[in-house]
Formats: structure tokens, sequence, C-alpha cells
């Protein structure tokens, strides 16, 4: 019987890719194009410059009218039962004209919890994609690419009325931020999927309201690590920044023309001591729902992000503030895009 | 081969750059609850043909390793903030590896041998643990000859290991070394098991098979005719799984001096209910000085010494020897002869006047070799007789499937050494001359240490087990040596050893140079394997298999003196009565204290009118035993030594009465 647990659980779980849905099947399609592909140097991930400056933001309080340090109370609980994350690398290999054409790889993936061991949950996504400006390249050679792998085109979402960009930097960036669109749609994809056939907590990295459905669900808790906008302003921002360990602030509303209303509150899963304001300090959405008792929903959900403190997430660089299981989604990722 | 591609995986191979997998070693994970282990066998399957062949690969594991993603154990301190309790509270377990690295046994097809692919990986069935062994060649068919020396037990699969006959008794290879901790490493049952195995199994057109067994300590082989006190369910289903009788040996022979004074054997298997088969083991004059360079000291005895005491092989033993030095002819059979013509010779030395040499020999080295020789009788009593009385293994007639027990465990060193040398000796030359009886013959000896260490004197008895090591397998003399410490074994010995068995191992001794090629893990379990385990080497096999082994349906050494006490010190008249009573059980302690009484011989005379009965075994017990007391009486009346007073004993004390 040990033999055959054994057995059932060393199946892949994920399906084997496909021709063309590697790195060597996208190098592949460059050479059939009559291109060479240089060498692979580092990712654009690592070389993105920032791109906006950090900010502040007002929000709507929730839950009371002013923002307020509140302790979590009761004991940490367990109740998150999968974590979902997503990975993405860019990488140019030729460029052509000026022109960078980039191999793009996603992945998402979510790991479900069981007697205490993380295992994948339906099938992974992952894709490999040559991430070109279509309106820029000959038209020739771009069917020549698509006859041999997927391509995308890092213009699409090009206001039409501006004029196209020519600078090869800037290229490379768009071809990042589709890149990074595909990443998106393969999170939320999952995340649909764990909301419509799941009735226990999802935990996903980074926020939730990218896709309605997801926003709207009560299955689906979102942990946001980054702290580029500060959703407070004024003296509610000293709360924030002083927050300690076990402490949330008072759940915000946050809202936007292009994304679903969400609440959202900061917590503190670590203390900062001298290691800076934003040390161990996440911030949580939900779905808004009219009506509800945040309070209660806001306290819940603290008490099972607190719960995920250990096992520590070392030697992760964002160990004081990611979640285990996060991170052991995030090497599985990393594992299967390199397969 | 069989189609054995519907089992479940195991595992998965792997390799990278800092840990690749080579031609005879490779490295597979599994699932954390799978059931391998060290020692365990495995098979991978490649899904890459190499010249339109699927490659099969047999390993064995060796070493395991088993780690988390934790990069520094200071992480889950950090973790658990220095508290060990908390840890316990993590919601998610660390992710976690369970990786194994496995020695290659067998790559098939054989060519081209190429690293071990990736693949999968299979728990191995029965018939993998054959094929993976290289058993397939031997097992089976018209030219079978396995000889099954345990079972492998992994994961759920058992299946017999067998040795191959042609590589334990000859004649590609022979010989086997079992070592491990007194006590613990059961060397004494494994090689009594394996005699078992190898009566049952030796195939019968290679001839007949005896062992020849010498107990050097304690009552360990004394009761290998015996049944096993009990035998557990499964132990009698291992038996039956190997094809082994789960029984005691059925021919078994015992051979022992006597004690110094002579009244009874020197054995603890003295009982009386078990004398059938137990036999004295005496030597006189020509049977000792033929290894006389084994009783002497190379420091005493220099060349002059050497070429008096071959003089007197050649010359003077077993023959009418006439010198114009001695007055009269001597014919010198016995101790007490020689010393008699010794003291001829240096008397006539003495008287005459014509300096102190006598055919080239010097006074002062015939005086030093009287010396030596004459103290043997006395330094090795109860094995060498004075009057030349023999007593000896059965040679010439060795029964197949036979054991012949030399119990020398009560002997001195020297005479322990007197009694191997001899008793090898005359098995090689029997077998030389296919004269023995059987053509194969096991000689198992414990402490092996002893006889032939790794450093010491070039004993006789050392470079007589080296002989054997190293050309016995031609003869079909094969060599069971057991010891503590393979270390100290001498290195052509163990060297020229087929097969080797390693019970529970001292862990200073796996530190030694020897045990280098094997894993950390291999150690480690070699060091804590429990009874009735063993690690097997074989020529066949390309890795050490660890097997299970049943215990000998034979009883032990310990519980055998618990059901059969040795028998307390007899006075003459009843040890006399016992001896005389396995030949004739009519035999009674009054007849033989009559006897006694009217012949009036001396204690010694008695001791030797009973060990002639013994040597000759007549039909007429009784009246052969009187007619040598009275010929002593009649010998002694001329030189008037009085009869040894002995107490009678009442009719009703006879405990052989009835």
């Amino acid at each position: 019987m040990l033999a055959m647990n054994a057995v059932r659980r060393i199946v892949s779980s994920y399906a084997p890719p496909g021709e063309g849905a590697t790195a060597r099947g996208i190098a592949r399609a460059i050479r059939g194009g009559g291109l060479r592909p240089g060498a692979a140097g580092a990712t654009l991930e690592a070389q993105r410059e920032v791109e906006a400056p950090p900010r502040l933001e007002a929000a709507t309080a929730v839950e009371g009218l002013e923002m307020t340090a509140r302790t979590v109370p009761g004991e940490p609980v367990v109740g998150i039962a999968a974590f979902l994350d997503g990975i993405q690398r860019s990488r140019v290999l030729v460029h052509h004209a000026g022109v960078p054409l980039v191999h793009g790889a996603v992945a998402a993936a979510i790991r479900v919890r069981s007697a205490r061991r993380l295992s994948a949950w339906s099938t992974p996504l992952r894709s490999h994609a040559l991430y070109l400006p279509v309106p820029l390249m000959d038209a020739t050679l771009v069917a020549a690419l698509r006859a041999n792998c997927a391509v995308v085109d890092s213009l699409a979402e090009h206001d039409a009325a501006q004029p196209l960009p020519r600078h090869p930097s800037d290229l490379a960036a768009r071809a990042l931020t589709a890149v990074q669109r595909e990443r998106e749609r393969s999170e939320q994809a999952l995340a649909l999927d764990w909301t419509a056939e799941q009735s226990q907590p999802l935990l996903m990295d980074g926020g939730i309201a990218g896709r309605e459905e997801v926003a709207r669900s009560r299955n689906v808790v979102g942990a946001v690590k980054s702290h580029r906008t500060l959703y407070v302003v004024g003296d509610a921002m000293d709360v924030i920044l002083h927050l300690r360990e076990g402490e949330r602030s008072t759940a915000i509303a946050l809202s936007s023309p292009r994304r679903t209303a969400v609440a959202t509150w900061y917590l503190r899963l670590r203390d900062a001591g001298a290691r800076g304001p934003f040390f161990g300090l996440l911030r949580v959405e939900v779905a808004l729902e009219p009506g509800e008792d945040i309070t209660a929903r806001a306290d819940l959900v603290s008490r099972w992000l607190l719960a995920e403190r250990a096992p520590i997430a070392l030697p992760d660089a964002r160990w004081d503030v990611m979640v285990y299981g996060i991170r052991e989604c995030e090497q599985y990722l990393t594992a299967i895009l390199n397969a | 081969m069989p189609d054995t591609s519907a089992l479940p995986i195991l595992g998965r191979v792997v390799a990278t750059e800092r840990k690749p997998n080579t031609p005879h070693e490779f490295h597979f994970w599994t699932a954390l609850d799978a059931p391998v282990g060290i020692g365990t066998i495995v098979r991978v399957e490649s899904e890459r043909p190499i010249a339109g062949v699927l490659p099969t690969i047999y390993g064995v594991v060796t070493e395991g390793f088993g780690y988390t993603d934790l990069q520094t154990p200071l992480h889950d301190v950090l973790g658990a903030d220095g508290v060990p309790s908390a840890s316990a509270f993590a919601p998610t377990e660390r992710t976690e590896i369970r990786l194994y690295t496995a020695a290659v046994l067998r790559h098939v097809p054989e060519e081209p041998l190429q690293p071990v692919p990736m693949g999968t990986v299979h728990l191995a069935t029965e018939l993998d643990v054959q094929a993976a062994l290289r058993m397939d060649s031997y097992l089976g068919g018209s030219s079978a000859r396995g000889i099954p020396v345990g079972m492998y037990r992994a994961g759920g699969t058992q299946a017999a290991v067998h040795l191959d006959a042609d590589f334990l008794l000859g004649p590609e290879a022979a010989h086997l070394s079992i070592s491990g901790v007194s006590g613990l490493a059961t060397k004494t049952s494994a090689v009594e098991w394996l005699l078992s195995s190898i009566f049952a199994h030796f195939p019968p057109e290679k001839g007949g098979v005896a062992a020849v067994c010498f107990n050097v300590k304690g009552p360990d082989l004394c009761f290998l005719d015996q049944p096993a006190s009990s035998l557990s369910d499964e132990e009698r289903g291992m038996y039956e799984a190997l094809g082994v009788p789960a029984k005691p040996f059925e021919d078994v022979q015992y051979f022992a001096p006597w004690t110094a004074k002579g009244y009874q054997l020197a054995t603890l298997r003295s009982n009386e209910a078990l004398q059938e088969n137990v036999q004295p083991l005496t030597w006189g004059l020509r049977e000792t000085l033929e290894y006389a360079e084994v009783l002497l000291n190379k420091d005493d005895v220099d060349a002059k010494a050497d070429a008096l005491i071959d003089f007197i092989k050649e010359r003077v033993l077993n023959q009418v020897f006439t010198d114009e030095l001695l007055g009269a002819a001597h014919e010198v059979r016995t101790f007490g002869e020689l010393d008699r013509w010794f003291f001829e010779v240096i008397r006539g030395i003495e008287q005459r006047d014509r300096g102190d040499t006598w055919r080239t020999h010097h006074i002062a080295t015939i005086r030093k070799v009287r010396n030596r020789l004459s103290n043997i009788s006395t330094r090795c009593k109860g094995l060498v007789t004075d009057d030349g009385t023999v007593s000896d293994l059965p040679w010439g007639s060795f029964k197949d499937r036979g054991v012949y027990v030399v119990d020398v465990a009560n002997l001195e060193e020297d005479a322990q050494d007197l009694v191997f040398a001899r008793v090898v000796s005359q098995l090689r030359e029997h077998l030389e001359k296919r004269q023995l009886g059987v053509s194969q013959v096991v000689v198992f000896v414990d402490e092996l240490n002893k006889y032939a260490p790794a450093d010491g004197p070039d004993t006789y008895v050392r470079k007589m087990l080296l002989d054997i090591a190293e050309r016995g397998r031609y003869l079909g003399l094969v060599l069971f040596g057991a010891q503590q410490f393979r270390s100290q074994v001498h290195r052509r010995v163990v060297g020229n050893s087929g097969t080797s068995l390693y019970g529970r191992m001292d862990p200073d001794e796996l530190a030694t140079p020897g045990y280098q090629t094997m894993s950390p893990a291999t150690k480690a379990r070699l060091a804590t394997l429990e009874k009735g385990q063993l690690m097997v080497r074989h020529p066949h096999f390309g890795q050490p298999i660890f097997v299970r082994f049943p215990r000998p349906a034979v009883l032990t050494g310990r519980e055998g003196v618990e059901r059969y006490p040795p028998a307390d010190e007899l006075a003459l008249d009843a040890a006399v009565t016992r001896a005389l009573r396995q030949l004739d059980p009519s035999v009674t302690l009054a007849w033989v204290q009559d006897c006694i009484a009217l012949a009036g011989d001396s204690e010694d005379d008695i001791i030797r009118a009973r060990n002639r009965c013994i040597q000759t075994r007549p039909d007429d017990v009784k009246a052969f035993f009187r007619a040598q007391l009275k010929k002593r009486v009649s010998s002694e009346s001329v030189t008037k030594r009085g009869p040894t007073p002995l107490r009678a004993a009442p009719p009703d004390d006879d405990p052989y009465g009835g």
C-alpha cells in the first residue's frame, strides 16, 4: 500500500510540453526564420528599471471611520487550503533590425495542502512564446515564426492614435509588460477554476482584483508584498508604519474604474524592530461584500495569515512577508518551467 | 526477460553536474514513503533505446540522502524563534527529498557500457533479483548448481539468493570467509545453515561433499545432530522457500582427545546419551613426528636438530634399527621406545672414547632433540599417546554429506595446532589421491585470525592455511573461515575467499582500509545488522547483497549443554565401564571393577587396555579387555610391580547397571 501511494505521487503533475512550447523550441523557431539567436543574457525582469515612483493614495475606510491599529484577536489558525503563484522569465533572444525578439515563459500553479504537504492542484499552466512588435516586423518573417512557435504581439494594447514606439528598450519593456499580462491571465484563470470548483480559501500571491469573478469570490485571499503604492495619506500612514507584530490596520476599500473593488488592510506578520517600516508588512485583499461584518472577516483572514509564518520562507529574500506555501509554489513553477 | 513494464514506478533517475551518473553508480529520488532502504535492489528502465534496445539497469541502494529546502539549519531556528516545540505548529511541512545512490549490479545489454540513463526506477521482483545477481546463469536447467544462502527481502519482494557451487566449493573459485563481532554476528549459525544448504543442494553429479569442523571454543558445534529446540513459523517458511530441510545433520561424527588424566574425552559432548558417535582422537609417535615442526620452537630447533629429526623419521621410526653404538636392536614405535633409544644413544656416546659426535650429530644436539621430543607427549597429553595407540578420523571412508567435528576446545594451543595441521594435511593427501571417500571437503575453522594472522610469526599452520586458500580449490579442499576481525586475517587467506559473509561488524573494524569501498550507509547498516542478517559478497554479484537466513535447525551449544549436561568427572572404573559399554552394552561397573581388581594393573595399563579395545573394536569386548589386562599382569609380575589399589563400588552404586 505504501508503495502504491508513493507511486501515485511520483507521476508528473504537468503535461509534457509540445513542440515549440519550450525554450529550445522557441530558439529553433527563430533559426527557422533565418535569424541567429544570440547568447542568452540576463532576464528582462532583472533589468527592469523602476517604472513608476512610490506614491500614496487615499482609500475609503470600510471598518469604522478612521485608520487605527487593531490587535488581531485569537490565536493564529490554519485556514488557507491552497496557494497560487505565477512566475515569468523574459529574455531578448535576438535583435532584428533594431527590434528585440523576446522569449517569454510563463507558468502558474495552485499547490493544495493536504496533511501538511503541498501538491499540485489541477494542471499547472505553462506557456512559451515569442513576444515581438508585429507591426514593426516583416510579415513574412512573422508568418515563418508563427509556423513554429506561439507569437504574441507586444504592441497589441498600443493606442493606435499614438506613434509606434521605436526605441529597442521601449520595445523590450513593452514585451515584458505583455509577458506580465500573460502571467496575470494565467494566475487569474487558475484562480477562477479554483473558485468554480472549490469552496476552501485560496491564497494568491499579489492582488485579487485583476478579474471580477475572482475579486468577488469569498474563497480567494490576496497577499501583496510590495508597497510602492501605500493606500493611506496623512496621519494614517503612521498607523500602518508602526503596526506591531500581530496587528492589522482598519480595513479600507480599493476601487478603480478598471478593477473590481476589494477590501484591503495591512497586517504586520513579524516584528519590524530596526529593520524598516515595511519589514513583515503585508497587504491583504479580500472580496468586498456590502453588508458583511468586515471586522470579523479581516480578523479571521489575518489569523490565517499569521499561522502561515511557519515554516519560515528563508532563504527567499522576501522571507519576512513571504508565506511558505507561496514560496513552495514558486519553487515548483521554477522546476516545471525549466523542465 | 519478463515483461515488468506494468509494475509501479518507485522513483526516477536524476543526474546533475555535481552528482552525475556513471556506468557503475546512479542516483534516483522517490516519494517520502517509498519502501526503499540501504540494500534494496532496484531496476531502471530507460526510455531511450541504445542500438535499438531499451537498456535495463539493475542496482542496489548504497546510500540515501534526505533534505529539505532549508539552506541552513539556522533558518529553521529563526523560523521557530529558537523554540523547538514551535516548529511543530507549522501548517505546512517543508519540501523534502529522498535521494538515493545505487551501485550498478548489471547492465542489460552489457555492451555498450554507458552511464546509467534517465528513466523510471522500480522495485526489483524475484526475477529481477535473479537477473541482477546473475543467478540466472546457474539456476535451473540441467546445470543448476545454486546453493541458497538466504532470502533477500525489501519493499515486499522476497527472493532466494543462491551462491554458485562452482564458485563456493570450487573449482572456479572457492572458500568462504565470515566476519563479525562475537555473539551478534551469528557466524557459527551462518556456517551451520550454509552447510545444511550445501548438503541439500550440492549437485550429486559433482561427487560427494563432507565437512570437517574444528570446534575451538565451548560447545558451539557439539550438538549438530540434535534438533533445534524451536523454529518459528517464519523460519520454517524460509527453510521451505529455500528448499532446505529444517532438520539437523544426519551423519555427524565427533572426535575429541582424552583429558590429561585419560579417563574420559575432553569435550563438552560428554553426556552419556550422546556417546554413540563420539570417538577418541589419539595419535602415536609416527603420526606426531610427521608434524613435529608444528610443535617445535624454531628458535630452539635449528638446522642441526632438524637433520636429526629427519634422521629419526627416516631411519629409526617403525623399523628395526641397529648400530654398533647400541647394545641391541631397537624398534621405535612409541614415545616410550623413542626415549629408550635416545637413552641408549647418549649413553653409548658417553661411554666410548671417540669424540662427542655420532653419525655427524653432536651429543648436545641429540640431548636437545630428546628433550624437545620427549615432552611432546606431556604437552599434548590426551592427544598424543606414549604407547602409540591411534584413533583417528576415517581417512578413506568419509561419507557423502557427513560432518566430522574435531573438538579441540580443551586442548592447549600447541596441541590444537598439531590437530589442525595433521587433519588438514591428511585431507589434502587423501583428496590428491582421490582416496578420501568424497570429492569435496569443507573445512570450517573458527577464530581464523588466530591461526592465520595478518602479522606475527610464519607458523606451519598459517603456511598450510595459505596453501589451502591458494590451491585447495583444485583439490576440493575448501576453507570456511570465521573471524571477528577480517583485517587481522592474512590478506592472502581472505583475498582468496571467493565468497565473503559479514554479520554485525565492529565499527572500529569497519574503519580499517579493507572496507573503504563500502559507502558510509552500508557500513552503518553492517554495524547494526540484526542476528540472522548477513551481507554477502560473491563473484557473480556486482555488489554486496543483504540477506536473511534462518536459525540452524540444530541445537545451539548453550541449549545443548543445558539439555545434555556434560558428564561429571568419572572415576577410572566408571570411565572404563562407560567406554566399553559403547562397544558392548552388557559391560557393567561391577564387572570392570572385578577385572581391574583381579588383574592388579596400573592406572596407565588399564587406560591402555581400554584404548586398545576402542581402537580394535573386538567382537568379544569382555574377553579382549581381560586379555589386555592379563598381558600386563604377566609382564608386571616379572618386574614385581604391585597392583594399584582400587576401591570397589557397591553394586547398587552402578550408574550403568541393570
